[in-house]
């Protein structure tokens, strides 16, 4: 057996909310004490509840009834493409703008009559923002810092986000991935419960895009609460511990990224390459098994089957009774962007 | 206070970066004041005359271009949109904007007074410290109306349109640039109603004739320019808009009236007065 790869994709996260305490003091808060404060939601309420919010711009219903909650320390990620109403349903929750039906707490705080504190207490990390050409890294921090009834020193923050060297960079001169970086360490500023972040690495280069995940893996593990938006199906999948795929302002489906795998009516697909042909005829009919493609040259064969590990596991027995030599074999399982387009007919980046 | 003082660091620090602020506050106002004194060289009346030209064009360039249409780029280039995710209200920002806007500019004015009185002999104000809080109180409220001209405009294009709309008429009528005494009977009532009108008059009246802040000839000057400043800052306040996408109606345009009444009521009142 030449070279076995076994290609898995989707099979991460635990998928399980985490319940924690709110306070957390790996970075260096200036008040010491663990924060329990008033109007804070005990640990079994959920830290954001939504119920049959709707957002209406003119004539277009943007957001048509949804329903969530994210508990604490939870990765929940909203998926869907552009104009979808992922952003409206995030700004909504930041108290950026007001809903027009429905409800929603955020950490106990209604957003559109309690704004003020509530933004004081989360941090978000805008789709699309800007700074003055002219303003320092370390003074972006600073400023922003003073905004808030607390903040994290911005050594701490400026080292912990790799933005030390770049301290005294105008903010012009800042690459991509450094402003993305920026954006984070002002999304952490106050040293906030609960992290808003709409598409944090868009337009970002592969590269950059991993160093983002890494630092929203490390908010993870702080178990921070972090709400995120995307349209890269690979970010989701790595990063949340739930997902809401949402399409034309509904939710069409919402669980852990395997349980959606899951539901899935979409199959799993077994590429095999052997080192001498395959009779077509000869092939048995193994369990499981809902389709059978053999190339003409019967070196290649691809197997789509539900339950892929059995199905495997009975195509190799055969190989090996058969004595064909096997040379590949490729598993993949279905994608989160596979359950989307099954459920909305649509491709993510659409 | 903190979010306040932070602003205002901030803006100072920043207006300092920019050669087009120091160009636009400084430079253009000096070149504009040696040119013109040098110039119109005669008697102390006239560098008095050009002092005032001066400090007009800076005020008005401080308030329509260092407010108004900075406040739009900086909602255009969705740099408000980053302060609208914190916790601060739109006080701060509209204050920081004219409180910096006069740390800026009065070194400024010094500077044109010492510079006017040891080059071209015009003796100092007797009331250097009224003519002051004059300025201040004139630049403070040109700042606040150019930052209601931000809050109704839409798009930059709208705001340029707007800030030249109230710019040209008011270099050219309100007797800064050419002396209002000269003025025809009907250009003589329209400049009763061009707001810069009233900085200039009052600047005159304290420089030439001696007259205090408070003196009758500057009251209704003074009380002009005071409703402009809380009259700009509460209206700005209100229409704010921390995103290009948040649109104004064409109706709350409006706005610009109001702000722009004391001086239609302080016009009207000149010209029944005669």
């Amino acid at each position: 057996m030449r070279g076995l790869i076994v290609e898995s994709q989707g099979l991460s996260l635990c998928g399980v909310p985490r319940c924690v305490r709110y306070r957390h003091h790996e970075i260096g808060h200036k008040e010491d004490a663990v924060c329990n404060l008033k109007n804070e939601p005990m640990n079994s309420q959920p830290v954001i509840a939504v119920q049959g919010l709707t957002k209406t711009y003119d004539k277009v219903e943007a957001v048509k009834g949804i329903d969530f909650a994210v508990a604490a320390g939870e990765v929940f990620g909203l998926l869907g493409p552009n104009g979808a109403g992922k952003t409206s349903t995030i700004e909504i929750l930041e108290g950026l703008r007001p809903r027009s039906g429905g409800n929603a707490t955020v950490l106990g705080f209604d957003p559109d009559r309690q704004k003020q504190q509530l933004k004081d207490r989360v941090g978000v990390c805008l789709q699309a923002t800007n700074l003055p050409a002219k303003m320092r890294v370390q003074e972006a921090l600073e400023l922003f810092g003073s905004f808030y009834s607390r903040s994290i020193s911005s050594t701490k923050l400026l080292q912990r986000l790799q933005l030390w060297e770049k301290r005294a960079a105008f903010y012009e001169t800042l690459s991509g991935g450094q402003k993305q970086r920026l954006a984070l360490a002002l999304a952490l500023v106050n040293d906030p419960q609960l992290l808003f972040l709409d598409e944090p690495t868009t337009g970002l280069d592969p590269q950059i895009r991993l160093e983002i995940h890494g630092l929203i893996e490390e908010m993870k593990a702080e178990k921070r609460t972090v709400v995120l938006t995307t349209h890269y199906i690979e970010e989701a999948e790595r990063l949340c511990d739930r997902v809401a795929i949402i399409d034309e302002g509904r939710i069409v489906a919402m669980g852990t990224p395997r349980e959606l795998q899951q539901k899935s009516q979409e199959r799993s697909r077994i590429d095999i390459s052997t080192g001498q042909p395959m009779n077509a005829l000869a092939l048995p009919q193994w369990p499981n098994v809902l389709e059978t493609k053999l190339e003409q040259d019967g070196r290649a064969l691809t197997v789509y089957s539900s339950r892929p590990a059995k199905t495997l596991f009975e195509i190799m027995k055969w190989l090996d009774q058969q004595a064909i030599p096997l040379e590949d074999v490729h598993l993949k399982r279905p994608t989160l962007e596979d359950v989307f387009v099954e459920l909305t007919g649509k491709k993510l980046r659409d | 206070m903190k979010p306040y003082l932070a602003i205002i660091v901030m803006d100072i620090k920043l207006a300092l970066r920019l050669r087009a602020v120091i160009f636009f506050n400084y430079l253009f106002p000096l070149i504009f004041f040696f040119t013109f004194a040098t110039v119109l060289k005669k008697d102390s009346a006239d560098i008095a005359f050009v002092v005032t030209m001066s400090v007009t064009l800076g005020v008005l360039g401080s308030g329509f271009f260092g407010a108004g249409i900075r406040a739009i780029q900086e909602r255009e280039l969705g740099i408000l949109r980053r302060y609208k995710v914190t916790p601060i209200t739109p006080a701060p920002i509209l204050v920081g904007s004219m409180v910096t806007g006069w740390i800026i500019f009065i070194p400024y004015i010094v500077f044109l007074l010492l510079m006017a009185h040891s080059l071209y002999q015009m003796p100092l104000p007797g009331n250097f410290i009224d003519l002051l809080v004059f300025i201040s109180l004139g630049l403070i409220a040109f700042r606040a109306l150019g930052l209601v001209i931000a809050s109704v405009a839409n798009t930059m294009q709208e705001g340029t349109i707007l800030v030249q709309l109230f710019y040209f008429p008011m270099l050219l009528l309100s007797g800064a640039t050419f002396p209002s005494e000269k003025f025809p009977t009907v250009m003589r009532i329209i400049h009763n109603f061009i707001p810069a009108t009233y900085l200039v008059e009052g600047m005159k009246s304290i420089m030439l004739k001696n007259h205090s802040l408070l003196d009758k000839d500057n009251l209704l000057a003074v009380l002009v320019m005071v409703l402009t400043v809380f009259g700009g800052g509460l209206i700005s306040m209100k229409l704010f808009r921390w995103e290009k996408e948040e649109k104004i109606r064409g109706s709350a345009k409006l706005w610009v009236l109001v702000i722009l009444l004391p001086f239609i009521v302080a016009g009207i009142w000149l010209w029944l007065k005669g």
